[in-house]
């Protein structure tokens, strides 16, 4: 039964405190996921999942492969004497702390084991040995031609070997793995052609995706350096180790600047707004929970979150808090516009009393009614009113995070999952839990009041500048038109690595000959074995592109270790001692070597004979393994064996088509072109990307067609938001910016956010009329998302702020043009629907 | 009445032609003193007329390990600014061409290209034949300590190169002429062998070799056949 109480005020209606117990327990699981989530800060984010063969053999290669291990030094300053002794001393402590498998500066000394290795197998190793090199003719011409070095600087270098050596097979050796791209070396050290700078190359033990190990080998090189310093002497580190671990530092910090630079400002805002720490405190409620969704969602369909997940998820903040800035205001204006009505009724009521007994019954029912109506409070009011257009803006939001989902780019993927599941976690617990614990919204005014009046003079306003504002959106139009297409990204712009690290990164390369990212032969086979012979019937191919000019040379490893198949055939040419003593003798008769001296060389060859084969396990012990493992990585498993031939350009570029046609016979060859490959990976992404915006776009307009189920309502309602996006991208196309993946997501999250505003114009105008609570409240959430977008734009991380800089003022302006083109129907009110003022509370 | 030996008229007549005779006998005296001031400067420019040519060489070669001396013999042709190319014919044909930092060497069907500078042992020799052939003292002045001796009608250049460690293997090369021709090579390496190279220059018309134009005639070497 009903009951006036006596103060004129309903008891609070006693809501079930279910929703309640299942937020926290929700809450609670989602911060367990969180605290015991994996979190990465590498690269692997801005590299596409791939999707062919050859792509796939290429990523692996770019990120674990021995290229992810290369480390390029530069020594700057001083003179070149002193560049020089530190080049050999920095070389020295590298090499004795054990953290590099080859430390390489153009010093010789290091090449000694390799150089003994190969000088005793060289009747398997060297490509000169055939049956006819050890007939008395052929022998007589490797003599001779051994004969012709000597005398000359190179000849001091075989003069110790020659009386074991004749036919010059260490010298045919040498030859076919000297590389055709030195470095410069002056003073016994390797120095730029360029500039006056000392260089060195070196590789890690640890593996490209060990950051923390490659962190330590980094450190190893400065420490070592340390003393070189007071000479004036600087050092310069440039490879893909430094990039990883550069660009995991940049992220950690600018993911801890943007979180609590987010933070505070969001923080700042409320306190402003609502004057009240209880609001503040109810507010960051849904913050974060969806904060703690988001990450728990990406933790278990990824398995582990990236760090460009969390800076991105900022932003998370800023439209999370819309929701909560939404219910509390609006729920206490819809509870002042209540207690204003019930007031106005009761005297109405007080004010006609005709028949006390009659009208006892029926003002009994009235006051019934009343009652029950005044018992309701804020939040069924917003319920009722503000929520289904709040839960059709998360709607079409989600629908732009959708598209992202399906992205090629795991960054990508992580950033769609983490916002649906944020948003949609936040707004459903503003939607069951706010109603609990403040049913009347904020209870402090702070600065909306004049916040109210801002935005109230301002949705007056801005309708009178429709006009202007239209030019502006169709000279956008015309610009866009005329202006050159400036979607002209590419991968490296998505790479957090600034211009001066990766100029210096060229000049190195540059200046060391490491062939970067160019053309490579890639092959596979199940064995060693076969991946050797595979790789000798490449380059038999190849050597004919040498001599027609086509590529300057190339590297591959039956140049460091033929098959087994062709050592096996050396093997069986040699003569064994008596023959070889024969055909020496007429071979050196008369000439310049005496057979008698030669004694050593037939022993040797005689030995070789039975010499067991060399393969990879051989090399071992030498310095040749690891130049090696560069060009044949070792199947394990299923997994087959691979062999990389990288081929060197010379003027003029390397004709990928020509190469594939050379090797058209090699069974299983794949000419892999990296930088092409990867730029028409990304352009396949980019158009992908535009299908699955475009898709979601059109989500979103039939979203909004089938709530608003009128051409012209939905015409109104999609006019600001394709404008502004309009606007948006005709700035960044004037200003010359090269868009690319990341400005079109941006723009697919303007239509997704700003649809949230015109939504809202559009019910204010239906309902027949802008109050001021509303506008406040629409306000302030914009204020939200657009500081925590902008704060995006600041970042140095390009993945981040090519989104910020698109969503920040995309968002502005769509709050803007709705209110300008949405048209009100009538001018804005103060609180409720009676002409008379409200009581201040 | 006795003759008076010279009258005084004929003796200050006399007098003064000795000392103009002793006077132009002191100035040409000094005139050929600055002609033997013949330094680098000169002598590169003498060299650099030339801008290019071509000759034959026979180079003999002592090397302590080997029975007897190597004899080799080909041609060689340079052009300014840095190209040279040497072309060994006898006993086995083989081709070393230089084109400012790329060497490259041909034996048989195997060319292998390299650069220069990352090769140093190679570049000393190359460097002391090609600068001095094309005239370019700088480079010359940068790799070794040059001395300069003899005038222009016979000359010798003595190439000792600045860095230590190529001192340890190639001790000195020394370069001679007449005029704006090179006529011989020698090569001291450091461990005791010797190098000589005796070079005889193809006439141009007979080379064929291409001649700048604007530039006089190359002078043909006394004894040319």
């Amino acid at each position: 039964m009903s009951s006036t109480p006596a103060s004129g005020h309903p008891p609070p209606r006693q809501r079930s405190k279910r929703a309640l117990w299942v937020w926290l327990a929700f809450v609670a699981v989602a911060a367990a996921i969180t605290a015991r989530s994996h979190y990465v800060a590498d690269l692997s984010a801005f590299l596409p999942s791939a999707p062919t063969a050859e792509q796939a053999v290429l990523l692996d290669q770019v990120q674990s492969g021995v290229a992810a291990r290369l480390l390029l030094i530069g020594i700057d300053g001083g003179d070149p004497a002193a560049r020089a002794d530190a080049s050999r001393s920095l070389a020295a402590a590298m090499r004795a702390s054990g953290r590099f498998e080859a430390v390489h500066n153009g010093d010789t000394a290091e090449f000694q084991t390799s150089g003994q290795f190969l000088f005793e197998h060289r009747y398997l190793l060297s490509p000169a040995v055939d049956a006819a090199r050890f007939t008395a003719d052929g022998l007589r011409a490797a003599i001779d031609e051994t004969v012709a070095l000597l005398g000359t600087p190179a000849g001091a270098l075989i003069k110790p070997i020659l009386l074991r050596d004749p036919t010059g097979e260490t010298v045919r050796m040498a030859e076919a793995m000297l590389p055709s791209h030195a470095p410069r070396s002056e003073d016994g050290v390797w120095v730029s052609r360029s500039a006056p700078r000392a260089v060195l190359v070196a590789t890690t033990r640890a593996a490209g995706a060990d950051l923390d190990a490659q962190e330590q080998a980094l450190d190893t090189i400065r420490r070592a350096f340390a003393p070189q310093q007071a000479n004036g002497l600087r050092l310069a580190l440039s490879g893909a180790p430094v990039f990883g671990v550069a660009s995991r530092a940049q992220i950690k910090a600018e993911v801890e600047r943007l979180a609590i630079a987010g933070s505070v400002v969001i923080v700042a805002l409320l306190l402003v707004a609502f004057g009240s720490l209880r609001a503040l405190g109810t507010a960051v409620l849904p913050v974060a929970t969806g904060v703690l969704a988001g990450i728990a969602a990406v933790s278990l369909g990824f398995g582990q979150v990236h760090g460009v997940t969390l800076g991105f998820g900022t932003t998370l903040i800023g439209e999370a808090v819309d929701y909560a800035i939404y219910y509390l205001i609006q729920a206490r204006a819809g509870r002042a516009r209540r207690d204003a009505m019930k007031r106005d009724e009761t005297d109405a009521a007080a004010a006609a009393v005709p028949n006390r007994a009659a009208d006892a019954v029926a003002r009994h029912g009235r006051d019934d009614l009343a009652a029950e109506a005044s018992r309701q409070d804020g939040a069924d009011h917003w319920l009722a009113t503000s929520w289904p257009t709040v839960r059709l803006g998360l709607l079409t939001s989600l629908c732009g995070f959708a598209a992202l989902v399906f992205s090629g780019f795991p960054g990508l993927a992580q950033l769609g999952v983490f916002s649906i599941a944020g948003l949609v976690a936040a707004a459903f617990g503003t939607r069951y839990v706010f109603p609990i614990l403040s049913p009347d919204g904020a209870p402090g005014i702070g600065l909306r009041r004049r916040l109210g009046r801002f935005a109230g003079a301002g949705a007056a306003l801005l309708p009178r500048a429709r006009m202007p504002l239209l030019v502006v959106s169709i000279g956008a139009v015309v610009a866009l038109w005329l202006l050159p297409s400036p979607w002209r990204g590419d991968l490296a712009s998505l790479s957090p690595v600034g211009a001066a690290q990766l100029k210096l990164d060229a000049e190195l390369r540059a200046d060391v000959g490491a062939s970067d990212a160019g053309t490579l032969v890639a092959l596979s086979a199940p064995d060693e074995a076969t991946a050797l012979a595979v790789a000798e019937r490449a380059g038999a191919r190849l050597d004919a592109l040498v001599q027609a000019g086509a590529i300057d040379g190339y590297e591959s490893p039956a140049r460091l270790l033929p098959s087994p198949a062709t050592q096996a055939a050396r093997r069986a040419v040699l003569p064994d001692a008596p023959t070889l003593e024969a055909r020496l003798a007429t071979a050196t008769a008369q000439g310049p070597l005496a057979a008698s001296r030669l004694g050593g060389f037939v022993s040797d060859v005689e030995r070789a004979r039975s010499q067991p084969i060399v393969d990879r396990a051989a090399l071992a012990a030498t310095p040749l393994r690891q130049a090696l493992d560069a060009l044949l990585v070792p199947g394990a498993g299923a997994r087959p064996w691979r062999v990389f031939i990288n081929l060197q350009a010379g003027a003029k570029p390397i004709d990928a088509a020509q190469v594939r046609s050379a090797l058209v016979d090699v069974p299983g060859a794949r000419v892999v072109h990296i930088k092409a490959e990867l730029d028409a990976l990304y352009a396949r992404y980019l158009h992908e990307a535009m299908w699955q915006a475009t898709a979601g776009a059109f989500a979103v307009c039939l979203l909004l067609a089938l709530h608003l189920r009128s051409a012209r309502r939905l015409l109104q309602v999609a006019e600001p938001i394709a404008a502004s996006v309009v606007i948006v991208l005709a700035a960044l196309a004037a200003s010359g910016a090269a868009l690319g993946i990341l400005h079109l997501v941006g723009l697919l999250l303007v239509v997704a956010i700003g649809s949230n505003y015109a939504l809202f114009f559009d019910h204010l105008r239906m309902t027949g009329g802008a109050d001021v609570d509303t506008l406040a409240s629409l306000a302030l959430a914009n204020l939200t998302t657009v500081c925590s977008f902008g704060l995006l734009a600041l970042s140095s991380i390009p993945a981040l702020y090519a989104i910020g800089e698109v969503v920040a003022p995309g968002a502005l302006l769509c709050l803007v043009l709705s209110a300008a083109f949405i048209r009100a129907g009538q001018p804005p009110r103060p609180h409720g629907k009676m002409p008379r003022p409200a009581p201040a509370p | 009445m006795p003759r008076q030996p010279f009258p005084p008229i004929e003796r200050r007549r006399l007098l003064g032609r000795i000392s103009a005779f002793a006077l132009a006998g002191c100035l040409g005296a000094g005139a050929a003193r600055a002609a033997d001031a013949f330094d680098l400067a000169a002598l590169m420019k003498l060299l650099a007329s030339v801008r290019t040519g071509e000759a034959t060489f026979v180079e003999r070669r002592e090397v302590a390990v080997l029975d007897r001396t190597v004899m080799s013999s080909g041609r060689l042709s340079f052009e300014a600014p840095d190209t040279f190319v040497r072309e060994t014919l006898k006993p086995q044909r083989d081709r070393m061409a230089v084109t400012g930092n790329t060497l490259t060497l041909s034996r048989g069907d195997r060319t292998r290209t390299m650069q220069l500078d990352a090769a140093p042992e190679a570049a000393v020799i190359v460097e002391a034949i090609r600068g001095t052939l094309t005239g370019n003292g700088g480079a010359l002045e940068r790799a070794f300590a040059t001395t300069v001796s003899g005038s222009a009608e016979r000359w010798s250049l003595d190439l000792v190169p600045r860095d230590a460690r190529l001192r340890g293997q190639v001790v000195s090369v020394r370069v001679s002429g007449e005029q704006a021709v090179v006529r011989e090579v020698v090569v001291l390496l450091a461990d005791g062998d010797r190098s000589v190279m005796t070079i005889e220059p193809l006439p141009a018309r007979a080379a064929g070799a291409r001649t700048d134009p604007a530039q006089p005639a190359p002078r043909a070497a006394s004894g040319t056949p």
